[in-house]
């Protein structure tokens, strides 16, 4: 089966993963208006090719995020959740 | 002997012409431009011509003919879905295809096999009642039955009290049927044809081209083609094409596997189904048994088979059903499968002028073409989204208005 | 039977001509000899019919004698379909043949060939359904005449192991190319597995003929085994046939009862080639074969093929078949020969000195049959592609050896994602487009005849033997609009038999590419999906491995009589006793009158701890904690982005940076999951940890707990001043270290104690002894349903599907509005703003009345307005109450609604206030 390479645990069978959808950041709630908040909660790109998507690793209840090619399979890198970045809720 | 074989056979000039049309070079301009000649795009086009009398229409596809999931699926036909919205519409599709063999003149081959939906738990219980209440009362023929019933229905169900997961009772769909899904879009697009449909194979689509919010024409790897109004009827592909056209829409994408094993002479009449285990089987007029589950569990657009999925399948099919352990495997497949957040297609008007969409159709499209094919032509002819499909707009997700459809696929999410 | 066909040692490889073994076929017993496959076996004793085909139920026999067809399907004991040319014999095997009606001589069924001509291509889409549903009848009758052997269902599954596997290389092909293969990796890697699925290796060389000297082969084969033998780091794998690649170099190796799931650094794969056939009237008679398949009858199994030959050659290997016929005594009429240059090959010269026939420029036009055999040969000489001059010579023959082209084994390539292309020029193929580490080793150019196919105006000139598909109906195809090679398939379902394609694919290629004026290289072949060969369902699926958890406290549960239920992974105790309602109703008053025993251990729990713990909590939740005190438990309500209700439970501050929350049973792996996501993008300063196989846990309920904990709780004052009403402590209980909370689940004084999962018996045993004069009993979930039911809490996942939000369950006061974010919070915001389509409420049936189930519909006249999601007849309140969504308008406490029962039932039901039982709350609150 495919192996994916875990930022933490390093190469493991697919099989210990848990697959999180496609990478959204998050508009700001309280500038975002209606349609472009439905948007967000229920579009994606879903392109076939690289996108950046949630995983982890059931076991260890890892989080990471990974760039993969969807119409090859080709996972181009994994890495850890980004500090900083513009996700979500503002401190 | 039928008539018609014995017609054939006696005739010397066979066969009489092409179910299809001929290759020809696109033309300028058509009144419809399909995308995608899968079961959908075909079904469409036929009611376009049958019905509306629309027939300046191409369909264009960039493989062959229901090369896309309708030659890959799993040909379950039922109407026992849980949302009053979805039951009234697979209901209205398996009456149409009832009749469908003879309305196109080509055999679908449609077995009125029926099909049970087993219930391994408490709450799956619950589920079935829901959806056989409303079943019920939308006149489509659903009941929960009790192992006795089963064990007359499917007596060589595995029913032991002592399995992991004990089935405890039975959605039993009379009215589930299977058919030849490769002849539904055969005969759907030979009749297009013959009322003067345009097929067009391998003719991929390359770009979109909108103005003024609606869109004029598509640009194939064959010359451009301006179009009167499209419709993309691309299962798996919905979200490329629709970024042609420039939108997003709320779809991931998944293979679902399948399999099929070598034929053996007949043991199992219903269409069988355990969400608990993921896995639901079938044994074809030809003898094989058909295996699916749940869809794979990463988006990916790509038609390989795991060897973890057939694992489980048949791990899962083992449990219902000890004897097949000898059946031998003959090939593994998978389609790709749009899957919405509420199990529902998408269909009706897109945010560009002119532009219909029939897309979202995740392991439920094939059961839905012939209602889907004549709720289409019918917006397309009229500019009116039928009432039967209002609710699978695409614009309820702007009205956090899912369908309340979870819980009612076959093998379960 | 007489084994007249045996040949002696050193013939047959593969069998030991001193040791006999004896099987039954069809009744009649065959002696054979060990290391005989079925049909080596019955063709050393002339028994050449093995089975009759799909539609037309003609007589069939070997082709490929390699397990690449299957025209030697026959039936086992609990074993259909099974390659009778790949499975060897054993003492008192009893095998049957398949698919006849009568007897397989004279099959009953085979007076269908008589109506071929009205049984063309796709016949069955052109009739059959007038009138309508006739197909349903018909159906019933084709689905009789389908399928191939017997499935025995008295038989469960045998046991079927599975086994990882590792290796840095894998060869797969133990032939000449693989056995070189292994040698060269086994220099410069570290362990190399080399994979065959014969008995022993050497693949062709244990059976072609390569040159004019037939032991060259065999002396070349001893030198690479022995040098296999003599390396350490290689390991031989025979009898195993790998059958499946899959992403990143995964690969499924069957052998025996064991289904091998292998990984390796880099593949090569050595499968070797497969001998295709030649298209001509008739060409499916028993006695028609694969040239390999008549070198490997007489060199593995020292089996003589025939008596009298005739050689089809398309090329040159065709010499060699001729001169191993001659040297096992069959006498070779003839090499038609397809080319008009005469070959220099060697063997061709050899052939020729040993004054063999050789017809340059002619084809077999047809062969003709007596008794379900071979017995003759029409010769034509050829005028063109595929065309003979009229007038044939008439050769005489019990053997007919196929040499005229092969493919390479490319399934495994191709589902690795290479393709397969065709060279139409060269008659040859190539496969390129292989993933990284998956190498070839197999020389794909192979010496193919490009047009071996003479059309006939009687037919049956078989392009695929398993589904009787022949020329004209390959073209016929083509006519009928289904132009694309994959329609060509589903159309006339060519290829889609057991031989999945490795004989009929280059043909009908071919066919369709002349058809439809393309090249054979555009038409393409077809792909290549696993498995390569048959394998069971029963390797697939190996052991039945679907794991159960049980709590700590099951085994007091089942000594206690309890009807255990599943509850997602978990067995949980329903109810204890016979009769579930008399069991039930009693757990429920002894809750409400005195004191019982739920084990709560399936409950999810996770501890938080860290200075943004709260802040964590407050974007998770609905409700709010930022300023709730230590020592206190508030509720918890979760919802998704979408606002759908997903999860509930507790929360309890332990210390001002320390919180305990609980789960739902189902719901907390996906919950747990979720706050990781949540935090892995926020970044609050907060662990969390998943406690919730690590406690088990007990609630102890009813107006006597208070009495009961504090026999056995010393460290904690259990006065209600002390220790009120949700509050949540920590002590220990019988001695063990304890969490112990106040919730109001069940609507009594009680006290929820969780401690170390390995404790839990024990707790439970402490607390029934403590309570056995007060006639403590163990409560089960169908109780703790009804007592929660009594109180209108709901359950997530019964009372709330995947669209409930909180305004429809009537949930408002769990949102906490001073918050700045919570998840879901903003889709709440605009759901908030339009008008609710249903409402959660309490309802209660008049007396007498039969319970509703859950799920029944509320209506109002034709319309369905609602359904019920708990409904019970409660002993607290000595009334039927429930739960069910309805129509705002009807939300209203002293409305009337109709609820249906099924079919035309209904009963009246109404609407009142919740909660049903202590209104006031005081009970919990003692």
């Amino acid at each position: 089966m495919k192996i994916l390479h875990c930022p933490l645990n390093g190469p493991r069978n697919i099989a210990e993963f848990t697959y999180g959808g496609e990478y959204h950041p998050q508009p700001s709630p309280d500038e975002c208006d209606d349609r472009s908040w439905a948007e967000h909660v229920f579009f994606h790109d879903n392109p076939a090719g690289r996108v950046i998507e949630w995983w982890c690793h059931t076991a260890s209840s890892y989080w990471f995020l990974a760039e993969r090619d969807t119409g090859s399979d080709r996972v181009l890198r994994t890495f850890a959740v980004p500090k900083n970045a513009e996700f979500g809720v503002d401190e | 002997m039928p008539f018609a074989l014995l017609k054939y056979g006696l005739g010397s000039d066979k066969p009489a012409k092409s179910h299809f049309s001929k290759s020809k070079p696109l033309k300028n301009h058509y009144d419809v431009v399909i995308i995608g000649a899968g079961g959908h795009g075909a079904a469409i086009a036929y009611y376009l011509a049958r019905h509306h009398g629309i027939t300046n229409v191409a369909i264009l596809d960039k493989g062959y003919l229901g090369g896309g999931n309708t030659a890959r699926n799993t040909a379950v036909i039922r109407s026992n879905y849980l949302s009053e919205e979805s039951v009234n519409f697979y209901r209205e599709s398996v009456k149409l295809f009832g009749g469908l063999s003879n309305e196109l003149g080509y055999n679908i081959m449609m077995e009125d096999r029926g099909q049970l939906t087993l219930a391994q738990s408490d709450a799956a219980i619950r589920s079935f009642r829901w959806r056989a209440e409303i079943n019920q009362r939308l006149g489509v023929r659903s009941e929960v039955i009790d192992r006795k019933e089963i064990r007359k229905l499917v007596p060589n169900l595995r029913m032991s009290e002592d399995a992991r997961f004990p089935i405890l009772a039975g959605l039993w769909h009379a009215d589930g049927a299977t058919a030849r899904h490769d002849a539904v879009v055969w005969g759907y697009a030979r009749g297009a044809c013959n009322r003067g449909v345009e097929l067009h194979q391998l003719t991929e689509v390359q770009s979109v081209e909108v103005a003024d919010g609606a869109v004029q024409s598509v640009m194939t790897n064959r010359g451009r083609v301006g179009c009167g109004c499209v419709v993309q009827a691309v299962a798996g592909m919905s979200s490329v094409v629709a970024n042609l056209a420039g939108f997003k829409l709320p779809i991931h994408t998944y293979p679902l596997q399948a399999m099929v094993t070598q034929p053996y002479k007949p043991v199992l009449t219903p269409l069988v189904s355990s969400p608990q285990l993921h896995v639901y089987v079938q044994q074809t007029s030809r003898g094989e048994f058909v295996l699916g589950g749940g869809a794979d569990p990463y988006a990916l657009y790509n038609t390989r088979a795991t060897l973890e999925q057939k694992e489980t399948m048949a791990a899962a099919i083992i449990e219902l059903f000890p004897f097949l352990s000898q059946a031998r495997v003959l090939r593994q497949w998978a389609g790709i499968v749009d899957m919405t957040p509420d199990y529902s297609p998408v269909m009706g008007v897109s945010p560009v002028k002119n532009y219909y969409l029939d897309a979202g159709w995740g392991t439920w499209g094939f059961k839905a073409t012939p209602i889907c094919g004549k709720s289409m032509a019918e917006l397309v002819a009229t500019g009116r989204v039928p009432q039967l499909i209002k609710s699978f707009e695409l614009e309820r997700f702007y009205r956090f208005e899912q369908v309340n459809e979870a819980g009612a696929t076959a093998a379960s999410h | 039977m007489k084994a007249v066909h045996r040949l002696p040692a050193p013939q047959g490889l593969f069998v030991n001509h001193e040791q006999s073994i004896e099987f039954k076929f069809e009744g009649c017993t065959v002696k054979g000899l060990a290391g005989d496959t079925i049909a080596s076996a019955l063709a050393a004793n002339d028994q050449w019919l093995l089975s009759r085909s799909f539609k037309y139920h003609r007589p069939r026999g070997i082709l490929t004698m390699a397990g690449q067809d299957a025209n030697t399907l026959v039936q086992l004991p609990g074993d259909p379909n099974c390659l009778a040319d790949r499975t060897p014999i054993e003492e008192g095997l009893e095998v049957s043949a398949q698919n006849y009606s009568g007897s397989l001589r004279n099959d009953r069924n085979s007076l269908i060939g008589l109506f071929a001509r009205f049984l063309p291509v796709g016949f069955y889409y052109h009739a059959f359904f007038r009138p309508r549903g006739i197909w349903n009848w018909w159906s019933r009758y084709f689905r009789s005449k389908a399928g191939l052997g017997v499935i025995d269902q008295s038989i469960s599954s045998q046991d079927y192991d599975k086994q990882y596997l590792f290796s840095d290389v894998v060869v797969i092909g133990g032939g000449p190319i693989g056995l070189q293969a292994a040698l060269d990796a086994s220099n410069s890697h570290e362990n190399i597995l080399l994979i065959d699925d014969q008995p022993m290796l050497g693949g062709s060389l244990n059976y072609s003929r390569a040159g004019k000297v037939a032991a060259d082969d065999l002396l070349r084969r001893d030198q690479l085994v022995n040098e296999v033998g003599s390396r350490a780091n290689i390991t031989v794998m025979s009898n195993a046939t790998a059958n499946g690649w899959y992403a990143d170099n995964w690969l499924s190796v069957i052998s025996e009862s064991r289904l091998f799931k292998l990984r390796a650094n880099k593949v090569v794969l050595c499968s070797g080639l497969l001998e295709q056939h030649a298209l001509f009237h008739n060409n499916d008679l028993p006695g028609i074969m694969m040239g390999t398949a008549a070198q490997r009858l007489i060199k593995l199994y020292g089996v003589r093929p025939g008596h009298r030959a005739v050689v089809l050659a398309g090329n040159d290997d065709a010499f060699g078949v001729a001169l191993d016929l001659h040297d096992a005594g069959v006498e070779v009429a003839a090499i038609v020969d397809y080319r008009e240059q005469e070959s220099r090959d060697p063997r061709a010269v050899a052939a020729k000195d040993l004054g063999i026939l050789i017809m340059n420029g002619h084809a077999v036009y047809s062969a003709i049959a007596a008794d379900r055999h071979i017995a003759a040969v029409e010769v034509r000489k050829i005028s063109g592609p595929g065309e003979c001059f009229s007038g044939g010579t008439p050769i005489d023959c019990d053997l007919l050896c196929m040499s005229v082209g092969f493919m390479p084994a490319y399934q495994l390539a191709c589902q690795a994602g290479a393709s397969l292309q065709y060279d139409d020029d060269a008659a040859s193929f190539s496969i390129s487009g292989l993933p990284d580490g998956f190498e070839l080793g197999t020389d794909t150019r192979t010496a193919n005849f490009p047009w071996p196919i003479f059309a006939h105006p009687k037919g049956k000139e078989f392009v695929d033997f398993d589904e009787d598909l022949q020329i004209a109906d390959i073209v016929n195809a083509t006519r009928a609009g289904y132009e694309n090679v994959q329609l060509v398939k589903r159309y006339s379902t060519c290829g889609m038999g057991p031989s999945q394609g490795r004989h009929s694919a280059l043909p009908t290629a071919r066919l369709v590419a002349k058809a439809t004026g393309n090249t054979v290289a555009e038409t393409g072949v077809t792909t290549a999906r696993p498995p390569f060969a048959a394998e069971t369902l029963g390797h697939c699926a190996g052991r039945s491995f679907y794991p159960a958890f049980k709590s700590n406290i099951h085994h007091r549960h089942v000594e206690a009589g309890a009807k255990m239920l599943q509850a997602g992974s978990w067995y949980r105790p329903a109810y204890y006793g016979d009769d579930a309602a008399t069991s039930i109703n009693q757990e429920v008053l002894q809750v409400r009158k005195s004191v019982g025993l739920i084990d709560v251990s399936t409950l999810g729990g996770i501890d938080l701890r860290g200075p943004d713990a709260a802040e964590f909590l407050n974007r998770i939740y609905t409700f709010a904690y930022a300023k709730q005190q230590p020592g206190t438990v508030r509720y918890a309500l979760m919802t998704n982005e979408a606002g759908a209700v997903i999860d509930d439970g507790v929360v309890c501050r332990m210390e001002e940076q320390h919180f305990y929350v609980t789960a739902t049973t189902s719901g907390i792996e996906a919950v747990y999951r979720a706050m990781l996501r949540w935090n892995a993008i926020w970044q609050l300063d907060v662990t969390l940890c998943n406690m919730t196989n690590a406690y088990a846990g007990v609630n102890v309920a009813g107006p006597g707990s208070r009495e009961l904990l504090a026999s056995l709780c010393e460290d904690i004052d259990l006065d209600k001043a002390a220790f009120p009403y949700l509050g949540v402590r920590r002590g220990r209980v019988a001695g063990i270290p304890a969490l112990i909370l106040r919730v109001g689940f069940v609507g009594e004084l009680g006290y929820e104690i969780h401690v170390p999962q390995y404790c839990g018996e024990a707790l439970w045993d402490a607390l029934m002894e403590a309570g056995k004069h007060s006639g403590v009993r163990p409560v089960g979930i169908e109780a703790q349903r009804l007592l929660r039911l009594e109180k209108g809490h709901i359950i997530v996942g019964q009372d709330t599907d995947a669209m409930s939000n909180p305004m429809e369950l009537q949930m408002q006061w769990a949102i906490a509005r001073k918050k700045d974010f919570f998840v879901g919070a903003r889709t709440l915001a605009v759901l908030e703003r339009q008008p609710l389509q249903r409402v959660l409420v309490g309802f209660c049936m008049n007396n007498g009345a039969e319970p509703a189930k859950e799920s029944h519909l509320v209506i109002d006249g034709d319309q369905i307005i609602g359904r019920v999601t708990s409904c019970a007849w409660s002993p607290s309140l000595e009334k039927v109450i429930g739960l069910a969504y309805v129509t705002p308008s009807l939300a209203t406490p002293g409305s009337c609604i109709t609820i249906s029962t099924g079919g035309n039932r209904k009963v009246e039901a109404q609407v009142v206030s919740l909660p049903f039982y202590d209104a006031d709350g005081l009970r919990q609150a003692l």
